[in-house]
């Protein structure tokens, strides 16, 4: 299947990438003053946030134009969408900690982007474990679509609630009006690494809709 | 700031295990449908 083939090549190419970017955070782009070398774990930390949200997002319009036009390729994209993003989350989850046990002095605190964080990726699980549990094909579409509908309503609160309540999280630094606030060595390691997650996420989608393609497929058979 | 090093190195790895170990998972996955 060209789907799975140009999925695999897709991921293989962004691992090697983020090697690249390991080597250029690391060896070629400055230390920051005050945070010294943690800082450089925001070069992982923000684009897989980025694609924590994004994807959500995107389950969550792929879910809507469902519920209208009962396509199954959107449910398929939403699924695919969704464990990708479980993959991101989980990423966000264990790098802010561990940035913020040198930098704030604990690996975690309950404010608002911290717990609202949690709460997206505990959606990710549930939107999961709904598709998991139910088994006739039509109903699992329909109650994942609600689901995603509402997950992905939670992302503008998670991204926004820096600026919405006092929290200990950064301000945003990339996402917001006006350029970013980086220097420009450090902008461009970071581009480079959002370059390459975006990779990684376009090739895990394509090869998880093309393996509920061949579970169908299967089923069918 | 040398003693924060474990940390970005911990941060570097555990993105590098979650990402290798999905990619590895649906390699697995997509071979045995």
């Amino acid at each position: 299947m060209n789907l799975l083939k140009a999925g695999r090549w897709i991921t293989a190419l962004g691992l090697v990438l983020l090697a690249g970017v390991y080597v250029r955070a690391l060896a070629f782009t400055p230390i920051e003053r005050t945070q010294g070398v943690a800082q450089k774990i925001f070069y992982l930390h923000v684009p897989a946030a980025i694609w924590t949200e994004t994807a959500m997002i995107l389950v969550g319009l792929a879910s809507a134009f469902f519920l209208f036009l009962k396509d199954p390729r959107l449910d398929r994209f939403a699924e695919a969408s969704a464990e990708a993003g479980i993959v991101f989350g989980s990423i966000v989850l264990t790098t802010g900690p561990i940035w913020g046990k040198p930098i704030w002095g604990t690996w975690w605190t309950w404010d608002a982007r911290l717990t609202l964080t949690l709460l997206l990726f505990l959606m990710y699980v549930g939107y999961l474990l709904l598709r998991g549990a139910v088994t006739d094909a039509g109903l699992r579409a329909r109650y994942a679509a609600v689901l995603g509908i509402c997950g992905a309503c939670l992302v503008p609160f998670v991204h926004l609630s820096v600026i919405m309540f006092r929290t200990l999280h950064p301000q945003p630094i990339i996402l917001k009006p006006g350029p970013p606030s980086l220097p420009a060595e450090m902008l461009v390691t970071f581009l480079l690494s959002f370059g390459v997650f975006t990779m990684l996420y376009v090739g895990f989608v394509m090869q998880r809709y093309a393996l509920s393609l061949l579970r169908e497929e299967a089923q069918h058979a | 700031m040398p003693e924060n090093t474990p940390y970005m190195v911990a941060a570097y790895c555990i993105t590098a295990v979650i990402l290798l170990a999905y990619a590895v998972f649906l390699y697995r996955r997509t071979l045995k449908p």
